[in-house]
């Protein structure tokens, strides 16, 4: 699949030093686990960041640290099996460990599934599934909203989104997104601030939908 | 020495590791700015993880050191939720990466390790310690600027242009597409 839509450098940088959010990480490797492009990059750095560990002068750590290691290697449990959601594929392993809501329905063809962080986070993160032919309120945000294509595919003023492809939207975006036909889009959407729906009918949809 | 330790759990190999990553990796963590009693911590949680996972280890995508970078990133994202008391959800899943986050095999993980050398050796000393300072140690553009002395416009574009240089660098090796 060709993927025309990727996170910005800062971004991917942030990714590898470990600084992002814990929500826009989510979306990040979600793009990463389909990207070569992404995930080679970042790996990349991750070499650079590893370059400069090893290059550190090493410092000194309390005396019994590897005796304090070797005592607990003994003691050590299996590691843990875990219920592992996998209904949606599509998500980084890590994320299918943490804890998803019920689907809801949020307006006509379209449902959300919130995903529990196990951190406070700025940014929120849910699935988003919306059926073809679906035309999505006209909103535009107060803050930044990354969206990662799982599949199906929409399509808006920026252009043409298929599975993998990462939309970033902030306060200067205005757009309505169109599902295209086909299959179901599902999207991992990682969400700050509020959702600003536009028209008498995002009005009306506000109090509920409550993002 | 990974090997030893995943196919025959060699202490003593073990150890030698211990001795030569683990105060490297705790001077990393001291350079983000942990307590040393937090880096400590931390720094056993990064080896015992090494032990658990040693059979994960795959030396023809990734090095040592890359390996422990990753994982002593991700326990340090592990321990900012423990200091707000909340359970850690089982951060050791954290460190495998997906089958898609590995690099392709075009090249050896030791070749992309020294290209990944000598692209840094070739950037300009300003250069380098901007990307020290802003990727592997954490400080915000404007943290640096006031470190410095640089302007902040002038610490965003010399990181701009070392973080090109590499890009184009790894790009040639065929380190990406
Ligand atoms: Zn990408």
């Amino acid at each position: 699949m060709t993927i025309r839509h990727h996170p910005s450098d800062d971004m991917l940088q942030a990714y590898a030093a470990g600084t992002l959010d814990e929500g826009q990480r989510i979306a990040v490797a979600t793009h990463m686990r389909t990207c070569a492009r992404c995930s080679g990059w970042v790996s990349a750095l991750e070499q650079v960041g590893a370059c400069m560990l090893e290059r550190l002068p090493p410092t000194a750590m309390s005396m019994d640290a590897l005796d304090r290691v070797l005592g607990r290697l003994s003691a050590l449990p299996p590691p843990p099996a875990g219920a592992i959601f996998d209904d949606v594929p599509g998500l980084p392993a890590f994320v299918r460990r943490y804890r998803f809501g019920q689907w809801t329905w949020v307006g006509p063809g379209v449902h959300l599934r919130p995903i529990e962080l196990p951190v406070d986070s700025p940014t929120r993160v849910f699935l988003l599934k919306a059926v073809p032919g679906t035309r999505m309120l006209q909103h535009s945000h107060t803050d930044l909203e990354l969206t990662c294509v799982l599949s199906g595919a929409f399509r808006h003023q920026g252009g043409y989104f298929g599975p993998g492809d990462f939309d970033l939207g902030d306060e200067d975006v205005e757009h309505q997104p169109l599902v295209e036909p086909g299959e179901d889009c599902i999207c991992l959407v990682a969400m700050q601030g509020k959702l600003r729906l536009s028209g008498l009918l995002g009005r009306l949809m506000q109090p509920f939908v409550r993002l | 020495m990974v090997v030893l330790v995943a196919e025959r759990r060699d202490r003593a190999a073990f150890a030698r590791l211990f001795d030569y990553y683990a105060p490297r990796v705790h001077a990393y963590l001291l350079r983000l700015r942990l307590d040393p009693v937090a880096a400590d911590e931390i720094t056993q949680e990064v080896m015992t993880t090494l032990w658990q996972k040693a059979a994960l280890f795959d030396r023809s995508k990734s090095s040592v050191a890359t390996w422990l970078f990753r994982i002593a990133r991700n326990r340090r994202i592990d321990a900012h939720r423990r200091e707000r008391e909340e359970p850690p959800i089982d951060g050791a899943i954290l460190d495998i990466p997906d089958p898609a986050q590995m690099p392709d095999d075009k090249v050896n993980a030791a070749q992309r390790d020294l290209m990944v050398r000598s692209a840094l050796d070739l950037l300009p000393a300003e250069q380098l310690e901007l990307v020290r300072l802003a990727f592997f140690e954490g400080f915000s553009h404007s943290e640096i600027a006031d470190m410095t002395g640089v302007p902040l416009g002038t610490v965003k574009s010399r990181l701009r242009l070392a973080f090109s240089r590499l890009r184009r660098a790894l790009d040639d090796g065929g380190l990406d597409r």
